[in-house]
């Protein structure tokens, strides 16, 4: 798997007046696979920007395929796929990642998707469907014309979907409902505004369903896109140094003569915890969990803000 | 079985040996291997497989579209990395794949049961040096959900089929200490699609044994008992696991492969750097892992043997 691949706009497609959808390929090399759920990332000029991948996964053949709404934004990445790419231009993606799995030991799985957010679920449905599993679709749209795929979502999936066109507080009480007969065994996703997300698992947190059971598709930066040098204290060991943009934490205290373990240097496995005492941290890492975020950090993805003091084993 | 000391992979970077996460990120992402070995272990592992299939293989149902996506993986790498013994193509969803070192050829549908005689971990095994596991990564933890496992060092997959990772790991002396273990679970569920990372495990065996099943302790333990000054260096064997992790993309869960190392001391011992590690690594190995790994029955002969060679070589710590 190379870090990223140049990958040709074979075809875009409107698909509502404010969605377009991007199919990509590649002609010379043969792209990694995905599973339901992934997103890729696309190195646009304005930064890196994630968007979820919409076909299945077992179909691929060798090509990448994502939806993007346009939101407006004169700047943002959506408007610059919409407007300043061709058919036939070349993007740069990095390689498939999944933060938003399908758990295959299910019994059953509830999508709720509200908006674009519909985008992971178009892969997850097609796939369960290859498998011959049981799904069902929440969908919150404004209109059936703010729907993509709308005609071939009725066509496949008549008797698992249910749209959520109505006013705000008809919705709610619906979705309520719904949420309420969730049987045991049944795994819930959501994708969509902060706000339904929001609301989906504040409910269900209500109900006291297991939160292992719901899922969310967040995207997370994998990378801190500009770091910038920082200072740091080693409390027990009375020193203080400098840790420069192009090093990590990790390194500078390797340079000052103090070794700590480490291994993936990715911030997945814990090896370079160290205690944090003062001071705001950029977590960059995906290991560590919120409540250890106050107190702890990962060497070797993380970074200070200004100035930070730490102690170490 | 012992390999060549060229393609054995020296487990120990320093001189002291303590439980950590030593795995390393592979580019490019590898699960198998192969070696000189390659045909007398197929055949070992065709024959374990035949007499004992029971305890050489063991699947659950949810496993299934790991163990094809497992079979799939393995056949193209054997493909695209040994073309001039293995070949694999693929029309529609129509899969052939050729083994010219053995002869033979499988051909199935992708996914549909009613092309294969075995389920599909049970036929990639048979054409690889490694023992294949599934682990199947669940909301609530990693689970044992397959294995063909023909070479294990002394443990049963019957016994762990469905356990999770952290009791799977209870018999290790301190793997719970900080939370190490559940550290390492959560890494593993970190692994991202498609990447492989690599870490190495070590123990010893006597005799260049390598099916040194739990079901089959009561035969080969007891040799632990016959180490002695005059043969410790052609009976012991350090026993070096290289094991890795691959994410596998559509089903998300993880393809655990273990390819099993031996080579004796007597072949070990002409390597100086390696000698004066492992002398002092079993010099500072602790107690209870030195019983764990079974050492502790033998380890004066080994020390006396490591001392000797080392002191006849003129070597110096
Ligand atoms: C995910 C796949 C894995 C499986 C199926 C697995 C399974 C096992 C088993 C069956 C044993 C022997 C337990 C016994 O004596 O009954 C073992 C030992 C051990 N495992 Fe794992 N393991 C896995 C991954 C790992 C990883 C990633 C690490 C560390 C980073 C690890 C660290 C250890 C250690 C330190 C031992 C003791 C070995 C010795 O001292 O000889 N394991 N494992
Ligand atoms: S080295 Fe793995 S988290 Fe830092």
């Amino acid at each position: 798997m190379e870090d990223f691949y140049e990958v040709k706009v074979q075809e875009i497609k409107q698909l509502t007046p404010t969605i377009k959808s991007f199919t990509f390929i590649s002609e010379n090399t043969e792209l990694p696979s995905f599973g339901a759920g992934s997103h890729i990332t696309l190195h646009l000029p304005m930064g890196m920007r994630q968007y979820s991948l919409i076909n299945n996964p077992l179909d691929m053949i060798n090509e990448y395929e994502i939806a993007v709404k346009k939101t407006g934004h004169l700047e943002s990445g959506s408007t610059y796929l919409h407007e300043d790419i061709y058919e036939g231009d070349v993007v740069k993606v990095s390689p498939p990642d999944n933060y938003f799995p399908l758990q295959m030991e299910g019994k059953h799985h509830v999508f709720f998707a509200a908006g674009i957010g519909i985008t992971p679920f178009w892969s997850m449905m097609s796939y369960l469907r290859s498998l011959g599993e049981s799904f069902e679709l929440h969908y919150a749209v404004s209109g059936q014309d703010a729907c993509p795929f709308y005609n071939e979502m009725n066509e496949r999936y008549a008797n698992q979907v249910t749209y959520y066109l109505m006013d705000r507080d008809s919705k709610t009480k619906k979705l309520k409902e719904r949420l309420r007969e969730l049987k045991v065994g049944t795994h819930v996703y959501i994708c969509g505004p902060q706000s339904y997300m929001d609301f989906i698992v504040t409910y269900c947190r209500e109900l006291g369903y297991p939160k292992k059971y719901i899922h969310e598709e967040r995207f997370k930066a994998r990378k801190l896109e500009h770091p910038t040098r920082f200072k740091v204290t080693i409390v027990n060991e009375k020193k203080t140094i400098q840790v420069n943009s192009n090093q990590s934490l990790l390194e500078a205290l390797h340079d000052a003569g103090i070794t700590i373990p480490s291994a993936c240097r990715q911030g997945i496995c814990g090896s370079c915890e160290v205690k944090v005492c003062n001071g705001e941290v950029l977590h960059n890492d995906t290991f560590l969990t919120a409540n250890e975020k106050t107190d702890k950090m990962l060497t070797c993805v993380s970074r200070g803000k200004g100035h930070i003091s730490i102690a170490v084993e | 079985m012992s390999v060549k000391a060229e393609q054995f992979p020296f487990p120990f970077t320093e001189d002291r040996y303590a439980y950590s996460n030593n795995s390393s990120l592979q580019k490019p992402a590898r699960s198998v291997t192969m070696t000189d070995r390659y045909l007398e272990e197929i055949q070992l592992k065709r024959e374990l497989l035949q007499a004992n299939h029971q305890r050489c293989f063991r699947s659950l149902p949810l496993s299934l579209e790991s163990q094809w996506e497992a079979m799939r993986r393995i056949f193209n790498e054997l493909a695209e990395n040994e073309p001039e013994h293995f070949s694999f193509e693929k029309r529609g969803n129509e899969y052939r794949f050729q083994n010219l070192l053995l002869g033979e050829e499988e051909r199935f549908k992708y996914r549909d049961l009613s092309s294969i005689e075995r389920q599909p971990l049970d036929i990639a095994g048979r054409h690889v040096q490694e023992d294949l596991i599934i682990m199947g990564d669940r909301h609530d933890g990693l689970f044992l959900e397959a294995g063909q496992l023909c070479f294990p060092s002394n443990w049963s997959l019957t016994f762990v089929l469905g356990m999770d990772f952290k009791s799977i790991h209870t018999p290790v002396p301190g793997i719970t200490h900080k939370d190490f273990i559940g550290k390492v679970e959560r890494f593993i569920s970190r692994i991202r699609q498609n990447e492989a990372w690599e870490r190495k495990n070590w123990s010893m065996t006597i005799s260049n044994k390598l099916d040194t099943p739990l079901e089959t302790y009561a035969n080969w333990g007891k040799l632990r008992l016959q180490v002695t000054d005059e043969n410790v260096g052609e009976l012991v064997h350090l026993r070096v696991e290289v094991q890795r992790l691959l994410r596998l993309p559509l089903t998300n869960d993880i393809l655990f492969t273990i390819h099993t190392y031996l080579l004796s001391l007597n072949d070990l011992i002409r390597n100086d750097l390696w000698l004066k590690r492992l002398y002092t690594t079993i010099q500072f190995l602790s107690d209870d892992i030195a019983e764990y790994k079974g050492i502790a029955l033998y380890k004066n002969e080994l020390m006396q043997f490591l001392e000797k060679t080392l002191s006849e070589k003129g070597i110096s710590l």
